[in-house]
């Protein structure tokens, strides 16, 4: 029997048991900082939180800590201390943040960070492996790299030799068998499979459920802001997958974007534009960014940085747990190498989905920070232009450092963008 | 055998190197286009190590691609800003058309050049891949995988160049470079040495020219030139013996290598370091592929873009700089280049640590005015003597 | 007779322009922005309402634009330059695709559809390489007025490289060539080479598509228009009122509005 539930209740409720759930997070991790814990250090693409959970391990990602910084407005704080160490200027930001932290005891604005026991990074970003060497050598903790080959060839997406598969996959798993063993070190305690299974169905509600919501989205309206709504529920894909808690959320989450699509509640009142995001968010001026297109009706139905930021959770991959150690190999080997493909071949992965969710317009947002992300976007850009007649707008700042970040010359290339878009929609309401 | 070098065995010796130096200082790759010419297909690899050995195998030619001192009109407009140079010239050469290839792998040594392939794939009508090299080498399991993809690459190959690389061609290929590989241990070794018996520009030449022209023909010419660089009367000068890191991928301008030559020798340096990636011979005996994913990963020196638990980029560089019984350290980056950059942190404490001295400096292959560089090396080195 | 204004208020100079119901410009006004931005559009517009010969009152609708456009309070709206500098070249020249507009701050290539709607913009806003700032460097350096570098530079014979990336060194490079001996007519064309260069990089990020119309102050600088036609390989259009393309495509808009969204007939189209 199914209770009747108010739009007062369910409308923003993901919104707001994100922001509870991300405060939890974090108040535990200053605990176990004060406790004098230490934590398991990891990353969005590939966190391998399934085994680490599996070993009760606390759970610090980086990356989050630092964008942090940035949302909080005292990112300049941090960058100047690693800048002050030798850092350039033109390196990572998010490295610099965390490197400050790491240099303050885990000072951070949301509490304290724990240090780091144990890293764990995969090959998806190279920046990472720079990072852990730098955990490596002023924490001297064991630091596990795993190796995740990627596409070869992009020609033709997910479409790999089943011999070739198999070496990847072979690799991974023995990697991972690797990683069990470091963790039973580093904890002292022994691997318990039957946790790893809990863990991972647990994952499985969450990257299934992430896929549904994300295809809530081709509704129009669109239920959702990808850009600053998807942010919080990215929060709680990377800080709570493998936990009941992150699976609950996320089930609730499906609940409420399937009721604001079943009732036509859209993410705004006047759906007029509806753009893609290509990139990582412009976090130093994070609501500011995302009003400049408000203001002109634009509104964000989709983003690539949900799909890569949240390790290719997207991909909905359902783990087989009764073969767990092969099936969690498989499911990072595609999952994380989807996660890559949409930063390299976004434009193949833009193209196919741009009918059936209805984009009116593209915004890539390269960063000085991130080459991963925005190296092959102007390419991308100009290629995809090419096959599809969809506009798009090119803007050029950070996702860290105040200094790079232009308003005032983001918002004009925006005005344009948006007189742009104005313009031929009145040709073709014409015509 | 297909040759591409015109007949330098005739040559002084001196005439040779002019000859080296004018190659590697030709943007328009004339042994490449020789090499083509007579029917041959060239595989293009990036930065920084390449298993040249299988592409050799199938009969073609490996080209280095490293970008070059040009202004990257045509692939300017594909890159976005904050970038390396050495992804928009290496690109240029592919778009102006001055290097054709039939196939091009680049390995994701950091995030910029990752994007390469996926680029260069949407710019050109080759096939334009990804070699997946562990950056897990401490993985009992790396050297497995590394063959598997290795056995990989080798059907791309095989389907490119029409040829089957077989074990046998892969032995022999093997020994070619192996032979190669000894023979610019060898050259490092007059550097080392006896550097004032070798220019550090035609050094570099010599090393670099390798990338561009059959290693037969390498070998060849390093056999002939070798002794007689040994032979030379030059006389030992006063001068601080210095290591150049931070050459691994970008390279530095040959002019800016002459203008430190002047006031130093350069008695070790990362310059190229991908062709001369393994240190020791490749094992003939057993499955050469297999050999070769082992040697990469186990024999091997450093760069900034490999992870390796076993070998910390400041111990090697410390090492390196204990066996080259160097004065100083040239902690040099390319503008942008990131694990560049983040490597300098790291080197420049590990220098300091260990007390000796060093100098911190950015480079971009097509700059063409050193005089402020030039002044701080000078004032640099002036202290040292004074010091 | 209806009569529309726009008034481009840029970081260095302001300009208005009014037009009437042809879209004919009546009259110009340019001044210096200086620190009082606001202060510089209503002069500015005081003085081409002036000019015309007319008063606040006869103008049926005013559009501010430039990086000051929210400056212009007497405004009717305001519209983005790179929306005003597509519009006013493509009036000028009806067989416009691509617009470089080089100004005092900034380089734009726009690239515009037939109709005249904004298909594409790239700007160089970051950095004073490829801007005609580099251009108001090498005067100060070289001790030159802006107004007679093109002149000068066309007189090399034996050009000279810059190849220094960021106009604080350059600066330094070109005095350093000067202490070489080098002639400051190669210097100077050396450093027109380096900006163009630059800018034909801005241009082919959207795509050189003919015809190319050439517009802002340094549209003026003979050797400037020599250097990129050179490097883009093909003519481009300007105008004489180039420094007022902005003001004039904001005019335009400003029109527009008053004929209730029809736009106005581009110049010499007339008689189709």
């Amino acid at each position: 029997m199914t209770t009747k539930i108010s739009a007062g209740e369910i409308v923003g409720r993901g919104n707001r048991e994100g922001a509870t759930l991300f405060q939890d997070w974090y108040a535990s991790l200053a605990n176990t900082a004060e406790e004098g814990g230490r934590g398991a250090y990891v990353f969005v693409m590939g966190s391998f939180n399934e085994i680490l959970k599996a070993f009760d391990l606390p759970i610090v990602f980086p990356e989050i800590n630092s964008l942090q910084t940035a949302v909080r407005k005292v990112a300049h704080e941090y960058l100047r201390v690693a800048e002050d160490y030798g850092y350039s200027p033109d390196i990572c930001g998010y490295v610099k943040a965390d490197v400050a932290v790491q240099f303050s005891r885990g000072k951070h604005p949301m509490g304290r960070i724990p240090k780091p026991g144990i890293a764990i990074l995969t090959n998806a970003c190279n920046t990472y492996i720079k990072w852990a060497e730098f955990w490596e050598r002023i924490h001297q903790i064991p630091v596990v790299t795993i190796d995740i080959p990627g596409t070869r060839d992009g020609i033709e997406l997910e479409k790999q030799d089943a011999h070739d598969f198999a070496n990847d996959q072979q690799y991974v798993i023995a990697q991972i068998k690797e990683l069990i063993a470091t963790c039973e070190e580093v904890t002292g305690t022994k691997f318990d499979i039957d946790k790893l299974r809990e863990k991972m169905e647990a994952a499985n509600t969450l990257s299934t459920s992430w896929k549904r919501i994300i295809e809530l989205n081709k509704n129009q309206p669109s239920v959702f802001n990808a850009l600053t709504d998807g942010t919080v529920f990215l929060g709680v894909a990377n800080g709570f997958r493998g936990t009941k808690e992150g699976a609950d959320y996320f089930t609730r989450l499906v609940e409420e974007m399937e009721f604001k699509a079943a009732h036509g509640i859209g993410a705004v009142d006047d759906e007029q534009y509806r753009l893609a995001f290509v990139g990582v968010p412009c976090y130093p001026i994070f609501r500011r960014f995302n009003e400049m297109f408000l203001q002109r009706g634009g509104t964000y139905i989709n983003s690539t940085y949900l799909w890569f930021a949240s390790g290719g959770a997207n991909r909905g991959f359902e783990y087989e747990l009764t073969d767990p150690i092969n099936s969690l190999a498989e499911g990072v080997l595609l999952s994380v190498r989807s996660a890559m493909d949409s930063m390299f071949h976004q434009d193949r992965m833009l193209e196919e989905i741009a009918d059936d969710y209805g984009i009116d317009g593209i915004v890539y947002h390269a960063i000085k920070s991130c080459r991963t992300v925005s190296t092959g976007l102007a390419d991308a850009r100009q290629s995809l232009s090419e096959r599809r007649d969809i506009p798009s707008l090119f803007i050029e700042s950070d996702m860290m450092d105040r200094r790079v970040v232009s308003e005032a010359q983001i918002k004009n290339r925006v005005d344009a963008f948006f007189e742009g878009l104005a313009s031929r929609r009145q040709r073709a309401d014409n015509a | 055998m297909t040759t591409v070098l015109d007949d330098w065995r005739l040559e002084s010796l001196d005439e040779s190197l002019y000859a080296c130096r004018e190659l590697v200082e030709d943007t328009t790759f004339p042994t490449v286009s020789k090499w083509r010419e007579q029917g041959g297909k060239v595989a293009g690899h990036f930065q920084v190590y390449f298993p040249e050995e299988i592409a050799h195998a199938a009969g073609m030619l490996p080209v280095k691609i490293r970008g070059g001192p040009l202004v990257p009109v045509l692939a300017d407009s594909h890159f976005g800003s904050y970038l390396c140079s050495i992804l928009k010239t290496s690109l240029e050469f592919a778009m102006n058309g001055n290097l054709k290839l039939d196939l091009f792998v680049s390995h994701p040594i950091c995030d910029a050049a990752r994007n390469l392939a996926a680029i260069w794939g949407r710019n050109v009508n080759y096939p334009s891949q990804i070699l997946y090299l562990p950056q897990n080498p401490n993985s009992s399991h790396s050297a497995t995988y590394l063959s598997g993809e290795y056995d990989r690459l080798k059907r791309v190959v095989d389907r490119v160049s029409g040829t089957e690389v077989t074990d046998e061609n892969l032995r022999n290929s093997i020994t070619v470079f192996n032979e190669n590989r000894k023979l610019l241990r060898e050259l490092y070794d007059i550097k080392r040495e006896t550097p004032w018996l070798i220019d550090a520009v035609d050094a570099y030449c010599l090393v670099s020219i390798g990338g561009l022209i059959p290693r037969e023909e390498h070998n060849d010419l390093l056999r002939k030139m070798l002794p007689q660089i040994r032979q030379r009367r030059d006389k030992q000068q006063d001068r601080i013996r210095v290591v150049f890191e931070g050459g691994f991928c970008e390279q530095p301008p040959l002019d800016l290598l002459r203008m430190l030559a002047r006031t130093c020798y350069l008695v070790d340096d990362d310059l190229l370091v991908g062709l001369r990636w393994l240190t020791e011979d490749i094992p003939l005996e057993g499955d050469p592929l297999f050999n070769l994913a082992e040697s990469y990963i186990d024999r091997s020196t450093y760069s900034p873009v490999q992870h390796d638990l076993r070998k910390p980029k400041e111990t090697m560089l410390l090492k390196r700089v204990e066996e080259a019984k160097a004065d100083a350290v040239i902690v040099a980056a390319a503008k942008m280049c990131e694990p560049g950059l983040e490597e300098q942190v790291t080197y420049t404490h590990a220098l300091d640590e260990r007390g000796i001295p060093y100098f911190v400096s950015e480079f971009e292959e097509n700059m063409t005015s050193f005089d402020h560089l030039e002044l701080l090396v000078e004032t640099f080195l002036e202290n040292l003597l004074f010091a | 007779m209806v009569y529309a204004g726009g008034v481009d208020v840029g970081s260095t100079q302001t300009k208005a322009v009014i037009v009437d119901d042809q879209g004919t410009i009546i009259s110009r006004a340019l001044i210096d922005t200086g620190a009082d931005v606001h202060g510089a559009a209503e002069n500015t517009f005081a003085q081409s309402l002036k000019q015309g010969g007319l008063d606040k009152s006869d103008i049926a609708y005013v559009i501010g634009t430039g990086y000051g456009r929210y400056r212009v309070t007497f405004g009717d709206d305001q519209i983005t330059e790179i929306s005003c500098h597509g519009r006013g070249a493509v009036h000028m020249f009806p067989k416009t695709r691509t617009v470089i507009d080089m100004g005092g701050q900034d380089t734009k290539a726009i690239r515009v559809s037939p109709s005249g709607d904004i298909d594409d913009f790239s700007m160089n806003d970051k950095c004073a390489a490829g801007t005609g700032r580099f251009l108001g460097a090498a005067s100060s350096a070289l001790e030159i007025p802006l107004d007679d570098l093109g002149t000068v530079a066309l007189a090399f014979t034996r050009p000279v490289r810059i190849s220094t990336t960021c106009t604080v060194f350059a600066e330094s490079e070109v005095l350093s060539w000067l202490g070489k001996g080098k002639k400051v007519e190669d210097i100077l064309w050396g450093v027109h080479q380096s900006i163009a260069v630059r800018s034909f990089a801005l241009l082919r990020r959207v795509g050189v598509e003919q015809e190319v119309t050439f517009t802002g102050g340094v549209a003026r600088n003979a050797a400037m228009i020599k250097a990129l036609e050179e490097k883009a390989g093909v003519q481009f259009n300007i105008s004489e009122e180039s420094h007022f393309m902005g003001a004039l495509g904001a005019a335009l808009f400003a029109l527009d509005r008053v004929a209730g969204g029809q736009k106005t007939q581009p110049a010499a189209e007339t008689d189709r």
